[in-house]
């Protein structure tokens, strides 16, 4: 993603420093991270269930 | 005119008491910034100690424990008399050259970090230098946490004192080369590579993951561990809620090391009068800590259950999950993190069953929570911060992929070797392992005049599939 700043120099820096500052890429880290939880979870409940359904 | 005159002198005086009043309280709050996370690092070692101790079966409970808060004993006092002085000698390589930030190099460290002649007055009680103590106490908890990333690896047959020995090699010299290298303004991997590892992914836990590594090579498994045909057996700590409890107690620790690795503003000694740095003068926030720091710890603990659905995996998942977005708790998006984090927790078991199924018994997974996964920390930076300035100032070295695997590769020896050296001289001086029939025994009853459970402890269930 690079650095968020036209010049490689943090004295140009006065706000946001985080990767992708400005652009798409946050939201789309987060979209990514909120469906990571989503299967997890469905991941989760799948196994477990198939397990306590044993007894 | 007089009265005017004599009306902004009084203004000017009062200006003066007020800013040398500012002035006294910033540096009040400083020395009190890192003196706090000196009593945070010691959890770190409060985790470690429960951890490395329930991570033992009942025969070793105790001397597991022994040769932990031994480790940090020694680290304390063998940083003071060296490990300090390498921090400051050589972050430019040999022979100990002065950096381009002028605080670096052996006569520089001659003059501070040595306890006698001249220099002794930073290293001792001192009204005029309320900085030197805090900053040597971080660093020196910073040391004493590798001795304790190694301890756990080697618990069950190592000897004390061979032990103890490595403990220092590690705390006292092998990181704080990598430190010297990587995370000092003047570091050549800084400013020739462009390495930036804020948190100490690299040059804290790889470098003591590989270093135990080295050690376990020669130290060889624990009696039982490895059948003929070379399969493994799985040998259960005797008390897995202290092993869980204790890690998490690491995690707890680990935001007062994370926040001695800031630099606070304000004082002579300071990057910016008015903004904190990182260790290398690029700025941050304990506010970037707090997001990053969270969702690293989520990320792994989740990425680890979905694969082993076990508690000592899954609180390894939170370690893994901080230690691999280490290297840039300062400029990593949140969620970012917490995706690193997740892949962190995923791999995290496969990278220990690979470990094991070529025939090295880490009894608690260190070489693969601080060892690959600090490597993979370092390197996942160099993918996502490419260009990112390493230092403050102009033309500096940016962060880049390659300077990254070059850090990696350098954090590795660093480790390693002295790792395997050390341990393999210690083994031909026969100071390295306790006989076989000690170990069968049980190191609590060679090695320490008391019982752990004199009343013993009740069965519990049998485990899920």
């Amino acid at each position: 993603m690079g650095f968020p700043y036209d010049e490689a120099n943090w004295a140009v820096v006065d706000g946001a420093m985080y990767m992708g500052a400005g652009g798409s890429m946050p939201g789309v880290f987060t979209v990514i991270a909120m469906a990571i939880c989503v299967a997890v979870l469905f991941v989760g409940h799948r196994s477990e269930a198939k397990k306590a359904s044993r007894f | 005119m007089e009265e005017q005159i004599a009306e902004l002198v009084a203004k000017v005086a009062e200006l003066e008491a007020a800013s040398g009043g500012a002035k006294v309280t910033n540096t009040m709050f400083a020395e009190t910034f890192y003196y706090l996370t000196i009593p945070l690092m010691i959890i770190i070692h409060a985790g470690f100690l429960a951890y490395e101790m329930g991570a033992s079966r009942m025969k070793n409970v105790l001397s597991s424990g022994v040769k932990n808060i031994l480790a940090f004993a020694f680290m304390i006092p063998t940083f003071y008399f060296f490990g300090w002085w390498v921090y400051w000698g050589f972050p430019t390589g040999l022979p100990g050259a002065p950096g381009p930030a002028g605080i670096s190099g052996v006569e520089y460290a001659n003059a501070i970090a040595w306890g006698w002649g001249e220099s002794a007055q930073y290293m001792g009680p001192n009204i005029a230098d309320q900085a030197s103590g805090v900053f040597f106490g971080a660093f020196a908890l910073f040391a004493a946490t590798t001795a304790s990333i190694m301890s756990g690896a080697v618990i069950e047959r190592i000897q004390t004192v061979g032990f103890v020995i490595l403990a220092i090699v590690l705390g006292s010299f092998a990181w704080v080369v990598a430190a010297a290298w990587g995370w000092h303004a003047d570091g050549w991997l800084v400013t020739k590579f462009g390495v930036h590892d804020f948190g100490a992914a690299g040059l804290v836990h790889a470098v003591a993951g590989f270093f135990a590594l080295g050690v376990l090579i020669n130290l060889g498994p624990r009696i039982g561990k490895f059948n003929a045909d070379g399969s493994a057996n799985h040998i259960a700590g005797h008390n897995m809620p202290l092993t869980v409890t204790g890690l998490m107690l690491i995690i707890v620790g680990f935001w007062g090391f994370l926040m001695a690795c800031v630099i606070v503003p304000g004082e002579a000694w300071s990057w910016f009068g008015d903004k904190p740095s990182t260790i290398y003068g690029t700025p941050i926030t304990l506010s970037a800590l707090a997001f990053n720091i969270l969702m690293a710890i989520a990320g792994g603990i989740i990425g680890a259950w979905i694969m082993t659905k076990d508690p000592f995996w899954m609180m390894s998942g939170a370690l893994a999950g901080i230690i691999s977005t280490a290297s840039g708790l300062d400029i990593y998006w949140p969620a970012l993190t917490f995706i690193i984090a997740f892949s962190a927790g995923l791999i995290l078991k496969m990278c220990a069953d690979w470990l094991e199924r070529r025939g090295i018994d880490d009894a608690v997974g260190a070489v693969t929570v601080h060892g690959t996964i600090g490597l993979y920390g370092v390197i996942m930076l160099g993918i996502f911060a490419s260009g990112y300035p390493a230092l403050q100032g102009e033309g500096v070295a940016t962060i880049s992929l390659m300077g990254q695997i070059v850090g990696a590769v350098v954090f590795f020896l660093c480790g390693f070797v002295p790792g395997f050296v050390v341990s393999y001289i210690l083994k031909m001086l026969g100071m390295l392992r306790v006989p076989a029939g000690a170990e069968q025994a049980g190191m609590d009853t060679v090695k320490v005049p008391a019982q752990g459970y004199p009343e013993g402890i009740p069965a519990s269930g049998a485990p899920a599939e």
